[in-house]
Parts: structure tokens; sequence; C-alpha cells
């Protein structure tokens, strides 16, 4: 059989986010590689310097639909950090909450996407109708299931009260009685096996080599975790564990997400049982003095860095966001070629990739930089219809 | 030549047990397996006219015609699935007896019943996309894993009874019942074999959606495609037929009404069964499901064949 | 709050670059801030992660300095972050590759080309990353003096045909 090349993406059923990725085919097996990206950007670091601090922590937290805790939580971490402004305990413990309980919808999320990637549907409904228990509590908290706006410089904007930790610990149980559930599925199920086992391998000197983070790098049977490493806000205090995994495929990460779940309900279990008193936020004022400042954050997909820089006025001079998916994509093209196609949606979404996470910045307009603008396309509609005989440029919109 | 003799098979082709009952059974059945799918799952799943709906709305919808493919082709091949579907249901018994039985019956049924295979494969070739082509040779690919175990099993009762001729078959079966409890291994790799056929989970690898789109049917869209689908369907109630006729007894010796009602009954009951196969499992890779195939179902059949080989000198 | 670790490597590096090291500041614990000329920037980034186990990069900030553009490599030793900032002339804005020594940075560097217009030399061939193939080559969003209502006014997108003509090579494969 010829090599072939087949375009999948940027529209796919297996991708939820655009991106492409050209893969050459020799019967199943894939010769070559490659990924083009891009295609979700929005121009969110050129925004953030035509707006104020307080404006870009709502706008930064629309990077990411799923890690939009991560992304201002480090973003507003580098700002105090400039600002010189030690936030109460209270509010730096609600922050981990939030992140936690954040770590576990996306891990919840990953695992039944993962499943549907690999023809498993029945997971897939399982994860995503247990993964409402952890979106509830995040509705309690903050009052949104996503975009939690928790937030503000200087602190978090809420706080939670004696019913809602134990409504929290209730679902915790239950989330943590259903996780045990997975670990056992997932250990032990054949097809799963079958479908994850020495798939996307990424041996632990390339995925180093490569630079990955995260899960991804976990897998790979390296410890690295920010929380632990470089850790902010009061992650040495807690006590939870780095899970790694020693098979350096597919697998692990899956293994690896699921322990962290366990991990995340131990720590929000922590944070429940002894949250400190006091203050959820302290005044800073509205002027940054100059400075610049580096936050690494561990967000569900990996490591989030940020780097701001600040010019003594109430608008950053720059915000630079990366995202963790990023970082991962020169291991997918590795974990990609001599693979089958079969495997190609698993292995990218084994990365949990994000791509609004990924692509970012500028802001188009649409009208005038695209080829065709709204008004455009929908004569062309018109006209195409007319020549088959319908005639739709008398119907009102 | 007269009017009855012309009347009468007409009926069967077009109203009973042909076309017209085997697009309502059938889309009760893919009813009945989208809705226990949907429970096992934990979801409510879709009101009984749903499959109707949607076969409506296809039909409702334009057909697009790829430019460099076979047009006519493209355009035949989902009445050949749909004929040769409605010709095997001809052959299998749904009142004790066949409306056409005779001896080498059930090899009949069997070739005809690999020519939608051979439809979805020329769909996929013919509409000249990457992902159909693919999705073609994996059609072709899958057809020679699951065929052989198939036809394998399916051999094993019809030693036993020593005939060719499903009625026979299932008559045997029904008058022995005793000996059902040996053939459970064959009738089980039957089941798992034709999910195969059927390219239902886990063996939907030829349309498997996260990796290849559509499968043979991506450009597919429209009439054609809600034809095809149908005729999926109806070869999930033919299927169901044929594994009900070979190892459950068939009628189970029931006349007239009471025969049609125990024939729904146990094929919605094989169907119960394959939604649970599809349920429970993630999708295997194509070499996994020859390698199953191959190397697990095919050495079990013949056990079962030798164990049927076995019983039949006991007996006598 | 100790700081050995950093102190150490501050010495090191001194020792070795002494001339080419223009600043050094500890900034906090786990936080070091260097700014190096942009010749011995690849050098000293492969000293660091040969000698000093700095093998993991972050990111690439881009910046513009007004006079000049900057980039701020953000390396990683378990825990400690390195910022080197490198700073390059706006009106022949260049640096050197290091996918060499870090195969990661090759999105970052794309970035870097793609929003500042900054020329990496020895960056293999390949689609353009973040913008897209018919965004006008010679317009910089990030610079500072870009303006969008400005670029909205004057551009003239490409046609499908021009873009399809300029995307890289690697879409063909």
């Amino acid at each position: 059989m010829p090599k072939i090349t087949i375009p999948l993406g940027p529209q796919h059923p297996a991708l939820k986010e655009p991106e492409n990725f050209m893969l050459v085919l020799e019967g199943e097996r894939i010769d070559k590689a490659s990924i083009n990206l891009g295609y979700n950007h929005r121009g969110i670091e050129k925004a953030c310097e035509e707006r104020t601090y307080i404006q870009d922590i709502y706008l930064l937290e629309r990077v990411c639909g799923i890690c939009s805790h991560s992304h201002t939580s480090c973003f507003v971490g580098c700002v105090e950090e400039i600002a010189k402004v030690e936030i109460p305990e209270r509010a730096q413990a609600l922050r981990i909450l939030m992140g936690e309980l954040e770590r576990a919808h996306s891990h919840l999320l990953w695992l039944g996407v993962a499943a549907h990637e690999i023809g498993f549907d029945t997971l897939f409904m399982y994860t995503w109708r247990d993964r409402e228990h952890v979106l509830d509590c995040l509705e309690l908290i903050s009052g949104n299931r996503i975009h939690y706006a928790m937030n503000i410089i200087g602190g978090v904007r809420k706080d939670i009260n004696a019913k809602q930790k134990n409504e929290i610990l209730k679902r915790m149980d239950i989330l943590e009685e259903r996780t045990n559930y997975y670990v056992k599925l997932i250990t032990q199920e054949p097809t799963i096996l079958a479908r994850t086992q020495n798939v996307g391998l990424l041996p632990t000197q390339e995925a180093l080599k490569r630079n990955a983070v995260g899960p991804t790098l976990r897998a790979s049977n390296v410890k690295s975790d920010v929380r632990k490493d470089d850790p902010y806000l009061m992650y040495d205090k807690l006590d939870f564990k780095v899970i790694t995994a020693d098979s350096c495929d597919v697998f692990g990460r899956v293994f690896v997400r699921v322990f962290e779940l366990i991990e995340s309900y131990k720590i929000i279990r922590q944070i429940i049982n002894y949250l400190p008193t006091g203050a959820i936020a302290v005044k800073v004022p509205w002027k940054i003095p100059e400075g610049a400042a580096v936050g690494r954050y561990e967000a569900p997909r990996g490591e989030d860095i940020h780097y701001v820089k600040a010019n003594d006025s109430i608008k950053p001079e720059r915000v630079k966001v990366r995202a963790p998916t990023l970082a991962n994509f020169a291991s997918v093209r590795y974990m990609l070629e001599g693979g089958y196609l079969a495997d190609v949606p698993i292995v990218i979404a084994a990365i949990d990739p994000c791509m609004s996470c990924t692509d970012r910045s500028l802001v188009l307009d649409g009208e005038k930089t695209s080829s065709y603008s709204w008004n455009d396309l929908r004569l062309m509609g018109i006209e195409f219809y007319k020549k088959k005989g319908i005639d739709f440029s008398k119907v009102k919109i | 030549m007269t009017l009855d003799s012309v009347l009468s098979p007409l009926f069967f082709i077009l109203v009973f047990p042909g076309f017209f009952f085997l697009s309502v059974y059938g889309t009760f059945l893919e009813w009945v397996d989208r809705k226990c799918y949907a429970l096992m799952q934990n979801r409510i799943g879709p009101p009984i006219y749903q499959p109707v709906a949607d076969f409506i709305k296809l039909l409702a919808k334009e057909t697009i015609i790829p430019k460099h493919c076979d047009t006519a082709l493209f355009k035949t091949l989902p009445f050949f699935a749909m004929a040769s579907v409605i010709t095997a249901m001809l052959l299998v018994p749904v009142w004790p007896q066949a409306l056409f039985p005779f001896q080498g019956d059930l090899v009949v049924i069997i070739y005809l019943l690999t020519i939608p295979t051979m439809t979805f494969f020329l769909a996929g070739w013919s509409s000249s996309s990457p992902f159909a082509t693919i999705g073609a040779v994996r059609v072709l690919t899958q057809l020679f894993a699951y065929e052989v175990p198939l036809m394998l099993a399916l051999l094993g009762p019809a030693i036993l009874a020593g005939s060719w001729n499903i009625t026979e078959i299932s008559k045997f079966m029904f008058q022995n019942p005793l000996l059902l409890i040996v053939q459970i291994p064959g009738f089980l790799i039957a089941v798992i074999t034709l999910q195969g056929k059927l390219e239902r989970l886990p063996f939907d690898i030829p349309h498997g959606e996260t990796e290849i789109v559509g499968g043979a049917f991506t450009e597919y869209s429209g009439g054609l495609l809600a034809f095809f689908n149908l005729a999926i369907d109806m070869e999930m109630v033919v299927g169901a037929a044929l594994i009900n006729a070979v190892f459950l007894g068939g009628s189970m010796g029931a006349d007239g009404i009471l025969a049609i009602v125990v024939f729904l009954g146990k094929t919605t009951f094989i169907v119960l069964l394959l939604s649970v196969l599809k349920a429970i499992m993630a999708r295997i890779r194509i070499e996994q499901m020859i390698n199953f195939c191959w190397k697990i179902l095919a050495p079990l059949s013949l056990i079962q064949i030798a164990m049927n080989i076995a019983l039949k000198i006991r007996i006598g | 709050m100790s700081l050995l670790q950093e102190e150490k490597i501050k010495s090191e590096l001194e020792k070795k670059f002494s001339l080419d090291i223009l600043g050094f500041e500890i900034q906090r614990e786990r936080r070091i801030w260097l700014e190096v000329k942009k010749e011995k920037a690849v050098e000293i980034m492969a000293y660091m992660k040969n000698k000093l186990d700095f093998n993991h990069i972050s990111a690439i900030s881009g910046m513009d300095m007004g006079d000049n553009l900057g980039a701020i490599y953000h390396l990683v030793q378990t825990g400690i972050v390195a910022n080197i900032v490198v700073e390059t002339p706006l009106s022949n804005p260049r640096l050197d590759t290091i996918t060499e020594i870090f195969m990661g940075a090759e999105y970052y560097e794309r970035e870097l080309e793609d929003m500042y217009g900054i020329k990496i030399n020895g960056l293999p061939n390949g689609r353009r990353y973040p913008l897209s193939e018919d965004f006008p080559k010679d317009q910089y969003p990030l610079r500072k003096n870009w303006d969008q209502k400005k670029f909205e006014a004057s551009a003239k997108a490409c046609s499908y045909e021009e873009a399809e003509k300029n995307s890289g090579d690697e879409e063909k494969i």
C-alpha cells in the first residue's frame, strides 16, 4: 500500500479543539507526523497590556475553560510578589482548595475524554457524572461552575462556612469511592490495558530532552511537581505524594492522573479540616510598583508559568503566559511516530491538550483581516443556493 | 402463473418477513439497543421513535456525492446491502419453518450476509477519501478476522443435527434441549463475532469515530446514509434471527402468532446481549482484533466442533 | 530562608563567565535573574544545562524595551528558576536558536519570531506559530508600537492562494 497523508484536524471528532496533525501513513503505521498549531489564537497577551490588573484577572481566567483558576492564581501570585503583599493564610488555603477541586474536575473530565478516545463511552459517561459532584462543590463555594472568579489581588473573593465544608466533605467521600472503582477499572479491564499499555512510549530521557511537563513527565518516571519543587501558597505545609509511573506509556499517564485524584481529595480534606482563621483578603493599591516576577503553578496539565512586568501604573507592561500543553507538544510528535493510526487519538489525548490555553494572543477583529466577512459568507451562501433554485435572499435574519 | 403465486412472494419480500417487517423491527431493535446502552451508562436514552426520526431527518438532508467517486456505484451500494439482507431473511425460519428451506441454506445465508460487508468496503473504496479508504481496508481486514470463527461456531449445531438446513437444525436443537448446554461456548462465540460483523463496539474499528471519522461511510450523507443505517439495523435482525434459529431452537415448536412472539422475544434477548457487550468494553485495535479472533475464538470453536463430533458419535 | 543553592549557582557562573554576565540578581529564594551578552547566551545556557542541571526550559518571554527587544529564557533546575535576559537591538533583532540544547524551545522561539519579529538564527524551517498563514509578515503584534486599529485600517488580507504559497514546507511533507 502506498503511503498516504491524512489530515487529523483542525476539525476532527477526536480533537475537542482545533489543532492539526498531518500524518503520513504506511498502512496502519504512522511514518511521519507534523503538528500545526495556532488555530485558537485570541490575543490575550496583547489584550492584557491594554487592561488594568483587575480586568486582567478576569481576562486570564478565560485563557482556558478548565484550568481557569490556575492561570489567575499564577498571575495574581506574580502581581502580589511585585507589590510585596503577603496574603492571609486563609486566602492561601482557599486558593489551594479551589485549585485542587479544579484538578479533580479536570482529571475526571480528562479520564472521560480519554475513555471516549478509545471508544469506552460507558466510562466516559460515568466520570462525567461524577465530575458533577466537583462542579457542584465549586458552585457551592464560588457561585460558578467553570469560571469561578475566586481570585482577587490580595486574596480571594468568597469565604466558606461550616455548612459548605460539610457538603464538600460529603462529596469527597462519594468521589473517593468512585475513584477507587476507576482505579480498579483501569488496572484490570483488559481492553483498556490493551489500548493503553506500550502505547505512545516516551522514555524518561526523551521526556526530559523534550522538556515535557506535568503528568506526561511524571508518567515517564520523573518526580517533578511544582507544588513540591517550588512550593507556592502553603503547599509546603500540606501532606501529599507526587505520583509517578515507570511504564512511560499512556497507561502510566492514566495511572498518574487517577492517583492524583486521590491525592487531591486528600489535600481538600486537609484544607477543610484545618482551615486557618482570619481575613480572606488584604487591600492592594491599584497601582503596582515597578518590578517583574515569574510565577509557576502546577495546573492540572502541568507546569503553568507566568511572567509579569509592572511599570508603576495600573496596567501591566507585559504579561507572558505559557500554558502546559505547549510544553508537551514536542513530546507528542515523538510519541506519534512509529505508532498505530488507531492510537493517535489516545496518544494526543494523553497529554490532555488544551489548545485554547496554548494559543492565546492577538485580537483579530474578523471583518477586515480575514478573507471573508460574515456578511460576505452569507451573500455567497445565498448565491450558491440561487443557482440550485432556492432563493434565500428574502429570508430576514 | 396465477395471481396468487405472484402476490405471495411479493408479500414475503416487501411485507413479511421482508422489507417492511425488517425495517420496523430493525428500527425497534436499534431503539432497544440504544435505550439499553443508555441505561447502562446512567443516561435516560432516546424515546422509542428516535431511530425513525433519525431516519426521516437523514432523508431530508442534502445528499452530497464526492466529485471523484464512481457515482453509480456510490448511489446503488446502500440498496445492494439492503437487498442482500432481505434475501437472507427469507431463508431464516421465523415460523417453525423457513419460507424456502433447502439443504445448505446455512451456507447460503452466511454468503448473503457477507455481501453487506463487501458493500461497506466498496462504499469506502469508491468514495476516494483518505478516511473512507482506511475504513474500507479495515472493513475487509476485519471480515477475514471474524468470518472464520462465526462460520465454525455455526457449524457446531449443524454437525450435531446432521443437516445443513437451518429449519432442521432448529427443530433438532429444540427436541434435544440438553444439548444446548454444550453449545454455550459456540453460542457466545457466535454472539461476539456477530458483534464484529455488525461493526459495533468493541469491534467498531472500521468506523471508530475518534480515529477515522466515519470510516467507510465518511463521505455518505443524507438519504444514502439513512439507507445504509437501515441496512445495518436489518442485518442486526437477521444476525440475531440466525443465531436464534441455530442455537436457541428457533420458534420452539410454537405456531402462528405465538411463533412470532417467541421469535421477537428471543431476538430482542440476543440484541440485549449485544448491547451489554457494547457497553462494557473499549474499542480494540485492528491487529488486536485479528489476534483475538484467530488465536482465541477460532481454536475455541474448533474445540466446540470436536466436542460436537464426539457427542454425535456417542448419541449415534 | 537560605539562599545557599542560589549563591552557589551565582559563584559558579561568575567564575566561568565573569565578562559575559552583565547583571546578576537573586530576587528571592528560587528566583535568579541574569543579564547576559547575546553572543554568549547560547554558550551560557548550554553550560547551565550540562554543568548546573538546568535541564528544563519553561518558556521564553519576549519583551519590547523601547530601543531594544528582549527575550527572557526561563530555565528551571528542580525548583530554581533562572531568568536569563538577553537583549537585541530593535533595528536588527537577531538571536541564536537554543533548540539544539532544549528541544522543547522550538515553539517558544517561533513565537518570538512571530510576535516580536526577532529573527532566530538556525531555527529549522516550519509553519509559523501562533499567527495564521495569511497574517502579514511584517507585523509584530506584541511590539509596543503596534496598534490594532491602525493595522486593521491599513492591512489587506492576503488571498487564500497567497497564504498557501507562503505556508511552510512541512505542511506538504
